[in-house]
């Protein structure tokens, strides 16, 4: 059997390391990277590097950012009395691409996980709690996801935060968008009703 | 409801498997060790996703194939293609060429009740059985009961890992518990409801099945009484002991009984059989009530098992199948099939992994 050249090997190995990358895209992917232009496999492994060092997580919030602190944590027109705490960094891109909050944001990291080892000391609660204190947040919205794992973070966070005088809220849990109601499962059905608000 | 075509690549026997079924009662005729029963075991399979003979997916890969396809065309409401690939490193499972993510979404497309020797076990086995019964009768009649009890099963799994830590963490395990008990508490509802449902069609099969006097009864038996929040709480002492949720759905039980006792210490061996065969062909008429038609039928070599009194206790069942175009699989070997069954049967020689109409 011919093997490839051994760096386009250590080449292929590196990209199936990567998420979402299996053994066929890694070699398809390889195999154009050494045949194309040197000019685009020179400014792919800069822009790969440069990211790398300059994006980090902001020290404040824990999203992405490339100073510390981020735009969003300094930024004077946001809202200072309300930090909404998700789960991941690109949760707070989800949040900014609808723009429909203007507040603060404080990503936990993950979620409570008893079977894969993660709790509390694991996500970024102690730092939310410094930060109630050192901003003075009035309120703080919880957005995180609506599995076992995320309500039972979102109870956590409320048993936690609750005697710290803020005002702590919750995501409205409920109707996609211009869905009809047949492709709404039961249990987001039924949430929706309990959540329902008053039609003015 | 009716699978049209069935193909198989490497499943259990089968080499290789192409056959078309039209709706109506199909005798699958062979030897023992020919396939028969893989037959029924593939169909089931598509319905839930299990293989009622209770076993993991390598071991039904052909012998030293890598993995095994098992594909179903079904005319529902509409017609679904299932396609489903198993091997130990990958697992593949697609409706009409798409991608099934969620558990939820699957079942439904095929709705099947097996008749098989493992029944027994509902009557003799341990109370899990009983639970798994009920719970696939409520995931195929109650839209959203699966995704409450994979809900509730997380939780428990959480909530147990978080008290096998050495100092359980109180306020984390308030957490968890507070789903458990959100979740817990709607899968105790739903069995609540279904069993008084489906108590008299239990009993009215099992008097057509036993053709006596004697008078069964199922009663839902929950692990606990009164509010699971509340039993939990009372529970801690125990909890800390013991490592492990000790009260839930989780340990609910289906009371059998015949004669108002007990039917796993009072009943023979042949009773317990009959009631095993009321609980399923309560199963099936359920379905056909709740769902106005009748799932398919798949009759693993039951009626050998009956005497031909107790085998006509099947007969209304099987002419109401006929009467909406619905289907049933039958397997026998040759001796023992049933005669009053005789109209109207599409017969199969099962031998070596192949399937010819007769």
């Amino acid at each position: 059997m011919t093997r490839l050249p051994p760096p386009l090997e250590a080449l292929v190995t590196a990209l199936k390391g990567l998420p979402s990358i299996g053994p066929r895209s890694a070699l398809r992917l390889a195999l154009y990277l050494v045949q194309t232009d040197a000019g685009v496999a020179q400014s792919l492994a800069e822009a790969v590097t440069l990211a790398r060092a300059r994006v980090a997580l902001c020290d404040r919030c824990g999203g992405l950012t490339e100073q510390q602190p981020c735009f969003l944590c300094s930024g004077s027109r946001r809202d200072s009395s309300v930090v909404c705490v998700v789960e991941r960094p690109t949760d707070v891109l989800s949040f900014e691409r609808t723009g429909a909050f203007q507040g603060r944001y404080h990503v936990l990291g993950g979620k409570l996980s008893p079977l894969d080892g993660i709790g509390p000391e694991e996500l970024r609660i102690a730092l939310l709690e410094e930060r109630l204190v050192s901003e003075g947040f009035q309120e703080v919205v919880l957005a995180l996801s609506g599995d076992v794992e995320g309500d039972a973070t979102a109870h956590y966070l409320l048993k936690r935060l609750g005697n710290k005088g803020v005002r702590i809220t919750r995501l409205a849990q409920g109707l996609p968008a211009g869905a009809g109601l047949d492709f709404v499962d039961e249990l987001t059905l039924s949430r929706a009703m309990e959540g329902r608000r008053e039609f003015q | 409801m009716h699978v049209a075509s069935l193909k198989l690549r490497d499943f259990r026997n089968y080499a290789r498997l192409d056959v078309e079924f039209s709706p109506g009662c199909h005798l699958l005729l062979g030897n023992n060790a020919q396939g028969k029963t893989n037959i029924l075991e593939a169909l089931y399979l598509m319905a839930t996703l299990r293989s009622f003979r209770g076993v993991g997916g390598s071991q039904m890969i052909r012998h030293e194939a890598r993995g095994y396809f098992v594909g179903a065309q079904v005319v529902g409401q509409g017609v679904s293609e299932i396609k489903a690939y198993w091997s130990p490193r990958e697992r593949k499972l697609s409706v009409n060429e798409r991608p099934v993510r969620r558990l939820s979404e699957y079942l439904g497309i095929l709705r099947a009740v097996i008749f098989c020797s493992e029944d027994l076990n509902l009557v003799k086995g341990s109370s899990q059985g009983r639970r798994r019964f009920l719970d696939l009768i409520l995931s195929q009649t109650v839209p959203g009961y699966l995704v409450l009890l994979l809900r509730f099963a997380k939780s428990l799994k959480s909530r147990n890992a978080l008290l096998k830590q050495v100092n359980p963490p109180e306020a984390e395990l308030e957490a968890f518990t507070a789903e458990l008990v959100l979740a817990g508490t709607a899968v105790m509802e739903a069995r609540n409801l279904l069993v008084p449902r489906i108590a008299p069609l239990v009993r009215f099969a099992f008097r057509r099945v036993a053709g006596d006097a004697d008078d069964m009864s199922v009663v839902y038996q929950p692990g606990f009484r009164g509010d699971l929040a509340v039993a939990l709480a009372n529970a801690r002492a125990r909890e800390r002991l013991v490592r492990t949720t000790v009260v839930g759905p989780h340990r609910d039980d289906l009371l059998i009984q015949v004669n108002d006792r007990s039917a796993l210490q009072y009943t023979s061996e042949g009773q317990k059989r009959t009631l095993a065969v009321a609980l399923k062909l309560a199963q099936a008429e359920y379905l056909s009530e709740v769902h106005g038609s009748p799932p398919v039928l798949l009759i693993d070599d039951v009626m050998g098992e009956l005497d031909a009194e107790r085998r006509a206790a099947f007969v209304p069942l099987l002419n109401q199948v006929f009467r909406s175009g619905g289907q049933v699989f039958m397997t026998c070997t040759e001796e023992n099939w049933p005669r009053e069954l005789s109209q109207d049967l599409i017969r199969w020689t099962v031998q070596e992994g192949k399937l010819v109409a007769r």
